[in-house]
């Protein structure tokens, strides 16, 4: 039958053709769940455990004492996969979060496309999220698939401009970080790296590795298990002890007050500095977060230059407190004794063309070594440079280690100047200078150049004859402590000296340091300034019979260093002799008196 | 006991069995899916509730009654009221639209007290009623083309309202029952071959808009196209016919593109590359095909499929339960499903065949197309062959008004099978 045969034709066709449907699903099941089974296995284990890398937290600073200078905050990050952004589109979860924090689209794609390009594998897309942007995130984790909030500790400075210049601060890894970055430390863009101070020198001692984690993840990429396997466990980095003690340095800033310049003093016996104030200071905190142009301008142009860390980075001339050093070469030298008359003072003496001043208009008249540093007289010491070679005074000074940096942590420190022979001879060519040059630098001006700190390192040997080692600033890990070369200098000439500046604080120019309760020693300078008003100089130790602090205060532009320079000084060493860091540094709090 | 015999509905036995078997597995695999989830995932996937599966239980009692009922209940009888059963099926399908509750976005659903029903579902039985009604009255004459274009428009009835629900997936459903019906009643060659060509045309032509972004594809298309017609000697009429066909969807199917709403662009284009949106619309079959490949052979064994339990799995006891079977159970699960599908389809199409009732015969084969193509599009869809759309796995996903109505179809084949030879 025709209807028949053309049934059966039909039927036929369905059959094969429910067949064929069948079979192809049947091969792609196949294919899937045989051949490509193991792809498909480690995309479900995938799907399951995700890499996560934990921050490893900055060591702290602390001050000598163990009070904390910076740690660590935790804070929050809202981050995307790599693929969120695909050829420059955001995907569907981005464009609902760009909606929802009503970012602005543009800036931010671009930003996070730039992200992509430095190699990140995820991206940031709000940095330090406020607590209701991480709580949306988290309310709707299941409709934001990939979408995590990742906290990471930034530095926190708990005394941001009281130390600033000290403990430095950390910027985010740059890409010229990144290939200068030793010490098997491995840097991602956006990590943390010091970039000044403590924070700078001691970068491979604070910092950690970060550690990896495999974590188990639901559908909407959230942590979901408790079974972590690390792959790499997170080693915090190493705490970093300053020889700073908090409340000395706050003494001294309080003694500078809202001067321009610094204050520094040092443990005579460690060569440890434990109170360091540069002034203008600014907050280290403002560098950690991402700091507003225009805050960053007013910074910069600052003409008081807050950034400028003058305890290391700025020189002046020592001006009379060099005159310890004239006096210390001559009598080693033998060209004077230190019971000499030399010529008396009138205010002042010719040589070659030229007439140099004293300070003292009216002159000192018949005057000896001794009064002649006490009261500082510029004539005497004339006339004594002359009786030298450059070099002479200049191997005294090198002697107590000026000419040269001598911190541990500060990479732009500067060395200062200490003029000599073949300085001069590069500077004016071989003729082109006289021996006047010699009553310059008798008295600490014209080219000699010193920091602070060297200042009070300088004052700090003569206190201890020269056993004081190269100032420190880190206490623990301890750095190595190079015994100083011995001063080339008679110990009866060291201790004549010691008992000079004791008379120039009892009597002399320094008598604003002058102590009920202890015995100082110190001498007064005044820096002649061709752009201004004088900078003002003190330094001294205390107390005399057995020297414990050296202090160097440096004030710019301020005049008299013994009217402005030696109460600052006097201020702080008062509240340093009561202080309970005392007893604790030097044992009994009952110094002599 | 012999009212316990009439449980046991007449007919072909091996289609109940299939029944039986699949019902058994739905609720095995539910079983697993709602087993709550273990440990530390708890407090953050809830998991499917074991109430599903005991709901389940319940729907497939009604769903047997139901089966009993399409058994039992004379066929003279069902061909008699197709016509007013399908009306108001149509008229539920319009109140759906006009008092159904907007849940997520679409109308798809009545609510009487406490039951939710979905009156597509039912329109599929009063549809394959309706349609084999019409077919079989004409099934001896000649005027089998103006028949065929007039069963468009019953077909289109249905579909226009469901589309508008929206639902895509299930409007789907009635044109593949369609074409199924209309190649049993005898189409023209010419007319299927025009249906075929056309849709290639189709697809040619999107490929082209989304895809190439030249008209290039398409255009090679129809020159292959000319060059067939021409070395098939086909008359000048029907070739006319043909390529008016072809040139007709491929200009239309940009039109229609244009007229997508956005998601559902999407969800094609992301068909093409799931990849490109990994954690939105490709999600669903990213997850699905990694359930269904970490199976292997003998699966993950049941009750430990690691994809469902973390949730990984979207829709996991509805539309993508067959990628649970996969994982659970493995390759051989998934061909012991398939092959009971096709116990059930092989013994449809053989009493669509033997049956001597025209209406008898276009119920089977309608029942039949109807399997078909859910399975093979459910199955296609978990394993990334075809681009999401929902469409449940019959008999198997969680759903009461589907699998009472894959009941209803499957106690239909019963009945046809009981009364072969009756004329």
């Amino acid at each position: 039958m025709h209807e028949n045969r053309d049934l059966l034709l039909r039927q036929r066709i369905f059959q094969l053709l429910v067949l064929a449907l069948f079979l192809i699903l049947i091969g792609n099941l196949f294919y899937m769940m045989v051949l490509r089974h193991g792809f498909y296995k480690d995309q479900a284990l995938e799907n399951r455990q995700v890499r996560f890398r934990v921050s490893a937290p900055r060591g702290r600073i602390t001050d000598r004492f163990g009070t904390i200078l910076a740690d660590n905050l935790y804070i929050a990050d809202i981050t995307l996969p790599r693929g969120a952004l695909k050829s420059g589109q955001p995907d569907s979860t981005l464009q609902r979060l760009i909606r929802w924090f009503d970012l602005p689209e543009e800036e931010t794609l671009q930003r996070l496309a730039q992200q992509k390009k430095r190699g990140r594998r995820r991206l940031t897309l709000v940095p330090n999220a406020s607590m209701p942007r991480i709580s949306a995130v988290q309310e709707r984790g299941r409709q934001l698939p990939g979408v995590r909030v990742e906290s990471r500790p930034r530095r926190r400075y708990l005394y941001g401009s009281l130390l600033a210049h000290l403990v430095g601060y950390v910027g985010e890894v740059g890409e010229a970080d990144m290939d200068t970055t030793a010490g098997g430390k491995s840097y991602r863009l956006g990590d943390e790296i010091g970039k000044q101070g403590a924070e700078a020198a001691m970068e491979d001692h604070l910092r950690g590795n970060d550690g990896l984690k495999l974590e188990e993840v639901n559908a909407s990429n959230r942590i979901v298990g408790r079974r972590t396997i690390w792959l790499e466990e997170v080693e915090p980095g190493q705490d970093v002890t300053m020889t700073i003690s908090l409340p000395l340095q706050n003494e001294m800033d309080q003694a500078i007050g809202d001067g321009v310049g610094c204050g520094v003093a040092i443990s005579v016996r460690t060569g440890q500095v434990l109170a360091a104030c540069s002034k203008p200071t600014f907050d280290s905190n403002l560098m950690t977060v991402s700091i507003s142009s225009s805050q960053w301008k007013a910074l910069i142009e600052d003409p008081a230059k807050p950034f400028f860390n003058r305890i290391v980075q700025a020189t002046y001339p020592p001006a009379s407190i060099y005159k310890t050093v004239t006096s210390l070469a001559g009598l080693s030298y033998g060209v004077i004794d230190t019971t000499s008359f030399l010529e008396p003072c009138y205010g002042g003496m010719n040589f070659g063309n030229r007439y140099f001043r004293c300070w003292k208009r009216g002159g000192h008249g018949v005057i000896n070594h001794t009064d002649a540093m006490v009261y500082s007289c510029d004539t005497f010491y004339y006339q004594l440079g002359l009786r030298m070679e450059i070099d002479q005074m200049a191997g005294a000074a090198r002697a107590f280690g000026l000419g040269k940096p001598c911190s541990d942590i500060f990479p732009s420190e500067s060395g200062g100047n200490i003029p000599d022979t073949a300085f001069y001879d590069r500077r004016f060519g071989p003729r082109g200078w006289t021996r006047g040059v010699l009553l310059n630098n008798s008295i600490g001006q014209g080219e000699i150049l010193v920091t602070p700190l060297q200042m009070a390192l300088l004052t700090a040997r003569i206190a201890t004859s020269g056993k004081t080692p190269d100032p420190t600033f880190i206490l623990d890990p301890a750095p190595e402590i190079k015994t100083p070369p011995a001063l080339p200098f008679k110990e009866e000439h060291l201790q004549w000296c010691r008992d000079t500046l004791w008379q120039v604080v009892g009597r002399g120019t320094g008598k604003a340091a002058r102590q009920d309760s202890f015995s100082v020693a110190g001498k007064t300078g005044t820096a002649q300034n061709p752009h201004g008003e004088d900078h003002a100089w003190f330094v001294c130790f205390a107390p005399v019979e057995n020297p414990e602090v050296a202090v160097a205060v440096l004030l710019e532009n301020a005049g008299g260093g013994g009217s402005m320079a030696a109460p600052i000084a006097g201020k702080w060493l008062k509240a340093w002799f009561a202080s309970e860091d005392r007893r604790r540094l030097f044992g009994s709090a009952e110094g002599p008196s | 006991m012999n009212f316990l015999l009439l449980l046991l509905p007449p007919g072909d036995k091996r289609i109940f069995l299939a029944w039986v078997f699949l019902g058994m597995l739905s609720l095995a695999i539910l079983w697993s899916v709602t087993e709550p989830i273990q440990g530390p995932y708890e407090e953050l996937d809830p998991g499917v509730a074991k109430g599903v599966f005991f709901r389940q239980v319940i729907w497939m009692m009604i769903g047997y009654c139901g089966l009993l009922a399409a058994a039992y209940v004379p066929l003279r009888y069902l061909d008699n009221i197709a016509v007013p059963v399908f009306l108001f099926s149509l008229a539920l399908l319009a109140l759906t639209l006009m008092i159904g509750p907007r849940i997520a976005g679409s109308q798809r659903w009545l609510v009487v007290g406490p039951i939710r029903i979905q009156p597509s579902e039912f329109a599929k039985v009063t549809y394959i009623l309706m349609m084999a009604h019409v077919l079989g009255l004409t099934a001896d004459g000649m005027r089998k083309l103006p028949v065929t274009l007039g069963s468009l428009l019953i077909t289109f009835l249905p579909m226009m309202l469901i589309l508008r629900e929206p639902d895509l997936g299930t409007s789907l459903v009635f044109i593949a029952v369609w074409v199924g019906l209309v190649f049993w009643y005898g189409v023209p060659g010419l007319l299927l071959l025009g249906a075929g060509s056309a849709a290639a045309s189709a697809v040619f032509s999107f490929y082209s808009e989304t895809v190439a972004e030249s008209p290039w594809p398409w255009a090679i298309y129809l020159l292959v196209l000319l060059g067939g017609l021409y070395l098939a000697r086909l008359s000048i009429l029907s070739s006319v016919f043909l390529l008016i066909a072809n040139i007709t969807t491929g200009i239309g199917i940009p039109f229609l593109w244009d007229k997508l709403k956005g998601y559902q662009q999407e969800r094609i284009l992301t068909f093409f590359d799931p990849s490109r949106d990994a954690f939105g619309t490709g999600y669903q079959a990213i997850q699905s095909k990694v359930a269904i490949g970490t199976g292997g052979l003998f699966g993950t064994h049941y009750l430990q499929g690691t994809q469902k339990g973390l949730a990984f799995l979207p829709e996991r006891h509805t539309d993508f339960i067959f990628s649970v079977l996969g994982e659970e159970l493995g390759l051989f699960g998934a061909i012991f499903l398939l092959m009971v599908f096709l116990v059930l389809l092989w013994r449809g199409i053989h009493h669509a065949t033997v049956a001597r009732q025209p209406f008898a015969r276009f119920v089977a084969i309608g029942v039949v197309s109807y399997f078909v193509f859910h399975v093979v599009t459910n199955v296609a869809i978990t394993t990334g062959l075809m681009p999401v759309t929902g469409l449940p796995l019959p008999m198997i996903s969680y759903g009461g008004s589907n699998l009472l109505t894959s009941s209803i179809l499957v106690g239909l084949l019963m009945n046809v099978s009981a009364h072969s030879f009756n004329d």
